[in-house]
């Protein structure tokens, strides 16, 4: 900001010394003329009373005839160069301003040599003035930028300062601090406005991992403590039963682990860290694979279970886990469906479809059921772990499929689209 | 039968040591990578019960080192990784079969005993027999008593790892392997529902205990009939 000040003002001066130059030369050129014109017009006599009574406002000059020096000047210094070429040189006055610069040159007329300059004092006063002005002027404007700047700067500075005690807090677990954020909407509140963002995404999901520890810590803090009795009375057991009552423990223990290990593969498959083991997979044989695994279970429940397919797609994916996917959504049905139930596996080109006519789920939970270990069944019922569908959701969203669930008045339809 | 063990953790170290030796083995065990892998080099074993992680050197890296040096005696891998990549790691690096930690020994020596039957090729047994059940593989007939059991494929695949490992427990897990080729916790009651139509076929007969549930760990066949 300054220098260009400084830049302006410097070309500003360049100009003006320049224009005064021009003036000057030109000045000079038409005393020049007149007195060349003078020379071949009058004769020397008139010549000399001319020179003598020259306006010294207009120019000085002096003509040196035979005898003496008639002008403005007593003398005619050396090696003045023939005008337009001009040369500054310094003279001696009575006035009180004694020195003086003139500037000027020899004109070569009929009757010798006339030296014609000018007083170029004014311009030099001009340019100390402006010189003067100029230096005031920069400094001025040096003084209100730094002066502005530092205010701002400080502004800044305190922003900065009081972004960064609400991040020690934040880090220090206060999780619903926010930046402050004014109505300036400048640089400074966007940052704050998408940091506060940040912040909003990860305390929500910090408040769902909450959520599943709590989860969690329910779903095996039952078993555990199933197990913790159950250990603690085994010594005082009838010999006989011991055997049974381990037994038992080890069930417990094994769904422990079951709960826990289908956690931690949901996380990898859900984060994509789990690499999948893509190969091409017929969606028909798929399905005959799936009708023949669950068809002797429905038919322990008395269920029966009917197998359509038509036009076979074979698709990319992970055949082992879009399997698990589709078993588990049969063994579902079946698991919650009544005896006598019909259970169908329908496969269509990319769409399979499970439909089943047992008790349906209502609308409001056809979407928490996907969530994890939610289990509509409140008395938990059934043996699982309550991550079953959120398993498959995340199989089948890693295959780009999607899941939706219908109803089918009575029942329910799961509708897998690849 | 001899089996090296290499696992770092002792209370591991000793349950699978000590059903080892309960079955006749003469066990050697290692508690390190490095110690593992020059015992591996320097005996000859019928197998290797190989712990993925160890100090020192990675049980992946000693069994690699291993498969480099021309070894091929069974290797199998036990891990607390039980992540499907983890499994395909090991087998690529050279492992035979693998295990997740926690397990029950049942399962390790049934496990176990497939490798060391599979590297070394007895005379083709294409008969089967325990007590008075016998399962011809070639005509796959099954017979009790002279009175022969018409079964289905999966009942028979069944039935026939039942018998190749007559009175050991034989997990879910293990049965699901054998019967279908997909790989994961059935957390469901296939298997239990397969096992009770065989198991009602033998009914019939008169003979129901031949399969037995053992509660918490699967099914057994006994010989005792």
């Amino acid at each position: 900001m300054t220098l260009l000040i400084v830049l302006l003002v410097f070309g500003l001066y360049r100009q003006l010394v320049i224009e005064q130059e021009n003036q000057v030369e030109q000045h000079l050129a038409t005393e020049m003329q007149r007195y060349q014109q003078l020379a071949l017009t009058v004769d020397r006599r008139s010549f000399a009373a001319q020179i003598r009574a020259a306006d010294p406002k207009t120019a000085l000059i002096a003509w040196r005839n035979s005898v003496d020096m008639v002008g403005a000047l007593s003398f005619v210094p050396d090696n003045m160069p023939v005008l337009p070429k001009t040369r500054d040189f310094p003279i001696l006055t009575g006035g009180p301003d004694k020195l003086h610069i003139l500037t000027g040159g020899i004109v070569m007329t009929h009757y010798g040599p006339v030296l014609i300059a000018t007083r170029t004092d004014n311009l030099a006063a001009l340019i100390d003035k402006f010189i003067n002005a100029a230096f005031w002027a920069v400094a001025f404007t040096l003084g209100i930028t730094l002066a502005v700047g530092f205010i701002f700067s400080k502004a800044i500075l305190r922003r900065l300062v009081q972004y960064n005690l609400l991040c020690e807090k934040i880090e220090q677990g206060e999780y619903n601090t926010r930046l402050p954020v004014s109505h300036n909407e400048d640089e400074f509140d966007m940052l704050a406005g998408q940091f506060n963002r940040v912040l909003d995404t990860l305390e929500n999901n910090l408040m769902a991992v909450r959520g599943v520890t709590d989860n969690i810590a329910h779903d095996l803090r039952t078993p555990l403590s199933h197990l913790r009795i159950g250990i603690e009375q085994l010594p005082n057991k009838p010999t006989e039963q011991v055997s049974d009552q381990t037994a038992m423990l080890l069930e417990e223990l094994d769904h422990c682990l079951a709960t826990f290990d289908a956690m931690l593969s949901l996380t990898r498959i859900e984060e994509g860290q789990q690499t999948l083991d893509m190969q091409p997979v017929s969606l028909q044989l798929l399905c005959e694979d799936l009708f023949e695994m669950a068809e002797v279970v429905a038919e322990s429940k008395q269920q029966s279970l009917t197998l359509t397919v038509e036009k076979d797609v074979t698709i990319s994916g992970d055949k082992y886990l879009l399997f698990q996917a589709l078993f588990n959504l049969v063994d579902n049905a079946i698991k919650y469906a009544p005896e006598d139930a019909t259970i169908q596996i329908v496969q269509s080109g990319k769409t399979i479809q499970i439909i089943d006519n047992g008790p349906g789920i209502s609308d409001e939970d056809k979407e928490r059921v996907f969530d994890r270990l939610v289990r509509l069944d409140p008395s938990r019922h059934h043996k699982g772990t309550g991550l079953g569908l959120s398993m498959v959701k995340a199989i089948l969203s890693r295959h780009h499929a999607k899941i939706e669930l219908q109803d089918n008045q009575p029942g329910l339809i799961v509708d897998i689209r690849f | 039968m001899r089996v090296l063990i290499v696992e770092d953790d002792a209370t591991t170290l000793q349950y699978v040591a000590e059903g080892f030796t309960a079955q006749q083995y003469q066990v050697d065990t290692a508690t390190n990578g490095h110690d593992g892998l020059h015992q591996a080099k320097h005996n000859q074993y019928d197998i290797i019960i190989l712990d993925r992680m160890l100090p020192q050197l990675d049980g992946l890296t000693l069994l690699t080192a291993l498969r480099n040096n021309g070894n091929q005696t069974p290797v199998l891998i036990l891990s607390a990784l039980s992540h499907v990549d983890e499994r395909v790691k090991g087998l690529r690096a050279g492992g035979d079969d693998y295990m997740t930690k926690p397990f029950a020994f049942a399962e390790l020596q049934v496990r176990a005993e497939k490798l060391i039957q599979r590297n070394a090729p007895s005379a083709a047994n294409t008969d089967l027999e325990v007590g008075n059940l016998r399962m011809e593989l070639l005509t796959r007939k099954v017979t009790l008593d002279e009175h022969e059991l018409m079964l289905q494929p999966k009942e028979f695949q069944l039935l026939k790892y039942l018998m190749e490992h007559p009175n050991q427990v034989i997990s879910r897990t293990l049965l699901f392997e054998a019967v279908w080729d997909y790989h994961f916790d059935p957390r469901t009651n296939v298997i239990d529902v397969h096992i009770a139509k065989l198991r009602r076929k033998f009914e019939e007969l008169g003979h129901p205990e031949i399969i037995e549930t053992v509660r918490g760990a699967g099914y057994r066949l006994c010989k005792g009939n």
